[in-house]
């Protein structure tokens, strides 16, 4: 043992450099700029608690945080139980299970940017698909983007992007579940639809409250539908988008940093929560 | 807590952004620490002329890529440098000049001791930081000794390229210039004069929109040749000039009063708040609109038929306004930069200088020029244009003043709030003064 520990500080060494310094420095340099005031690259100034001091008056970070905690509500509603659905649905099956698999599955493959790409030429009002369907049933047309829609909108393949991820955990946790219980549930005469509400989901609860934690602290990640989708316009700004905007569009390093920081501790808080919320007993088979 | 880790991991990897951004700025004082290290090669025999010609290797970073209308151009003059000097490699580094990215990048590279050795950047506010670093090498001797090269600019162009400190730091390409362009066939059929003055401009939205034609394309978020335009038709050249430093030049909000008389005679498109610069550009390309806010350089992107179709007029003084209806937005915006670096390395200073002026020769001005629409810096004849081009260049020679686009004259989280006022103005939801209030506002805690 004594030998070993040599070796295991040896390779633990790598990942803690890597994590140092992709992870530490940045985290603390972001720490250190939100005391200051930046204009482009080559000036700042320090200027104390002022940038947290917006921070907590920024009617914008406050609308932009919103709109990412409705998001995350379609997230966990939709794309977790779209996902639950269709794995319920495949494990029922006997044929195809692989090919089903691989066709729901793939939109996970497919980069978020080409999506939301594809995305802006359905909703576009002049040119869109949508309208254009639409049109042939001598319906008005719809902006699909405006104040009313537009958060919708940019949900929709949000959820759907990410529904074939949560799909095959799902799907692995039901093949995980022993057949003895289904085997004993059948003796007892059960129907499938029983089976699958007091049987299935019941034994793979602890996988869900797993994927629910993903899907709230990935929510806080989003970031590319909105920028082209909307790039934030009509009641759309996300925290990601807003610190992009902040940092990188009006250079301003310092407050983005602070929003950066605000977004690690809302999301270490919102991922406490859901973990008390969501307390896990493990189940055994 | 296994999951907040993770959380914190992604968070933290898009913080890793600002390290590329910030890193190094505790030594960016005017010298460069780089090129110590570099100096120690001089041993090599450097003036000697090319005659032993040793290898040297030149990074050129430009915006000339992708989809840019003078990337063949650019590169063949690359390509015409290395033939002439077998001895020079040059990697040729592009950039989009669209996206926000573009300046991150070179900001991040001139701070952390990457600078390309030749560089073509914006001129003015935006190589601000850099050049009062002193990372790039003021022009004004170089030019000086070498009177063949400086008589090929046109001496306004040199003078345009002059930061506030007077120095000249980049030699300019080709310039630029906004306007409204027009695509006349739409007028014609619908018995319209072009809009040079707002009543025509009025009267030509109102019928257009009736008709179910889009009068001017222009989006609310990436509004930003509606804002330059109609700030300083309403501001005038001189007021425009000073940007929201001082203090609120009340005619300033005449020009968002202009934008949202504009929307409520139906000027806009329809999707307005939705769509961004490039489906606007669609629009008027696919001849859906008539009328867009737009800068030369978009010309090579329209349809053959729009943009036969078109010319370009300056954007009429809106109600009450200080301009003359004939002040434009232009100007040499960008130029190349030889970086300080490269000019204090003995084994590269000729070659990059010798690449800089055959960038900025008559020639390769020409060449791009043709290729990209823009106004020619050197005193050459551009061929084979299409006339909304050359209209454009009558435009610019006839009018009364060129300023440089008021983006240029406030900060960018300024001018990033004027963008965000301008959908809530159109729409009544907030007052021209209250727009114009706020920006003042961001403006001054920017320059604190």
């Amino acid at each position: 043992m004594k030998g070993d520990r040599k070796y295991i500080v040896l390779f633990l060494l790598p990942a803690v450099a890597i994590m140092t310094i992709f992870l530490y420095y940045p985290f603390f340099k972001s720490l250190y700029l939100s005391f200051y005031r930046t204009t482009g690259f080559f000036d700042k100034k320090f200027v104390g608690w002022a940038n947290y001091e917006r921070l907590f008056t920024d009617k914008l970070l406050g609308a932009a945080t919103l709109h990412t905690l409705e998001i995350m509500l379609y997230v966990i509603v939709f794309q977790v139980g779209i996902a639950l659905v269709l794995a319920v649905l495949v494990d029922n099956i006997s044929k195809l299970k692989s090919f089903y698999r691989t066709v729901f599955f793939f939109p996970v493959v497919i980069s978020g940017t080409a999506i939301s790409l594809l995305f802006v030429l359905f909703y576009n009002y002049n040119f869109g698909l949508l309208n254009n369907l639409l049109a042939q049933f001598d319906i008005e047309k719809v902006l699909w983007l405006d104040d009313k829609n537009a958060l919708k909108a940019v949900s929709i393949p949000t959820v759907w992007h990410y529904v074939g991820f949560y799909f095959v955990l799902f799907l692995t946790a039901m093949s995980k579940i022993p057949s003895d219980y289904y085997e004993a549930a059948k003796l007892e005469g059960i129907s499938a639809f029983k089976r699958t509400t007091m049987l299935t989901i019941p034994l793979i609860m602890s996988d869900i409250k797993v994927v629910i934690t993903l899907a709230i602290t990935g929510t806080l990640k989003v970031f590319e539908f909105v920028w082209v989708i909307t790039s934030g316009q009509n009641g759309t700004e996300v925290l990601g988008t807003y610190m992009y905007k902040k940092a990188m569009v009006d250079q301003n390093f310092g407050y983005g940093s602070t929003v950066a920081i605000y977004m690690v501790v809302f999301g270490v808080l919102l991922a406490v929560i859901a973990n008390r919320l969501l307390k896990r007993d493990e189940i055994t088979y | 807590m296994k999951r907040s880790s993770m959380l914190l991991l992604s968070v933290m990897l898009m913080l890793t952004m600002f390290l590329a951004a910030c890193g190094n700025n505790g030594n960016n004082g005017g010298t460069t620490p780089a090129a110590d290290g570099e100096k120690q090669n001089t041993e090599t025999p450097a003036p000697d002329k090319k005659d032993d010609a040793a290898p040297v290797s030149l990074r050129v970073f430009s915006t000339f890529g992708g989809t840019d209308a003078a990337r063949e151009a650019f590169q063949s003059a690359l390509d015409e440098f290395t033939a002439a000097h077998p001895n020079v490699k040059i990697e040729n580094d592009t950039m989009s000049a669209n996206d926000d990215g573009f300046r991150t990048k070179v900001n991040t590279d001139m701070n952390s001791g990457n600078e390309p050795d030749l560089l073509f950047y914006f001129i003015g506010a935006d190589a601000e930081g850099f050049v009062n670093a002193g990372k790039v090498v003021p022009l004004n001797e170089l030019l000086d000794a070498n009177p063949d090269w400086k008589n090929g600019f046109i001496p306004d162009a040199l003078e345009l390229a002059r930061q506030k400190d007077g120095n000249i730091y980049a030699a300019p390409l080709t310039g630029f210039y906004e306007g409204l362009f027009v695509n006349k066939k739409i007028f014609e059929e619908n018995g319209l004069e072009l809009p040079t003055d707002w009543e025509k401009l009025t009267t030509a939205v109102k019928t257009l929109s009736k008709k179910g034609i889009i009068p001017l394309s222009v989006p609310f978020d990436q509004s930003h040749y509606l804002i330059e335009h109609t700030i300083l038709s309403a501001a005038g050249p001189e007021s425009q000039a000073k940007g929201l430093i001082d203090s609120i030049d009340p005619n300033w909000e005449k020009g968002y009063a202009a934008m949202k008389e504009l929307y409520d005679l139906g000027a806009f498109p329809k999707d307005a708040a939705t769509i961004d610069l490039g489906m606007a550009g669609n629009y008027y390309s696919e001849g859906l609109a008539a009328m867009i806010l737009e800068g030369s350089w978009a010309v090579g992107g329209w349809s053959d038929e729009t943009r036969d179709n078109s010319t370009v007029v300056p954007f009429p003084t809106v109600p009450g306004g200080a301009g003359s209806g004939n002040d434009i937005v232009g100007g040499f915006g960008s130029g190349f930069y030889l970086s300080k670096k490269t000019y204090d390395d003995a084994a590269k200073k000729d070659a990059a200088v010798e690449l800089l002026k055959h960038l900025t020769s008559p020639a390769t001005i020409q060449k791009i020029a043709s290729a990209n629409g823009g106004t020619p810096a050197a005193d050459v004849e551009v061929t084979g244009l299409p006339q909304v081009a050359l209209d454009g260049f009558a435009m610019a020679a006839k009018a009364n003043s060129i300023s440089s686009p008021v983006d240029s004259k406030v900060s960018q989280e300024t001018f990033s709030n004027l963008r965000a006022s301008v959908q809530p103005v159109v729409e009544g939801k907030k007052s021209p003064t209250d727009a114009i209030a706020e920006a003042k506002k961001v403006e001054d805690a920017n320059k604190k």
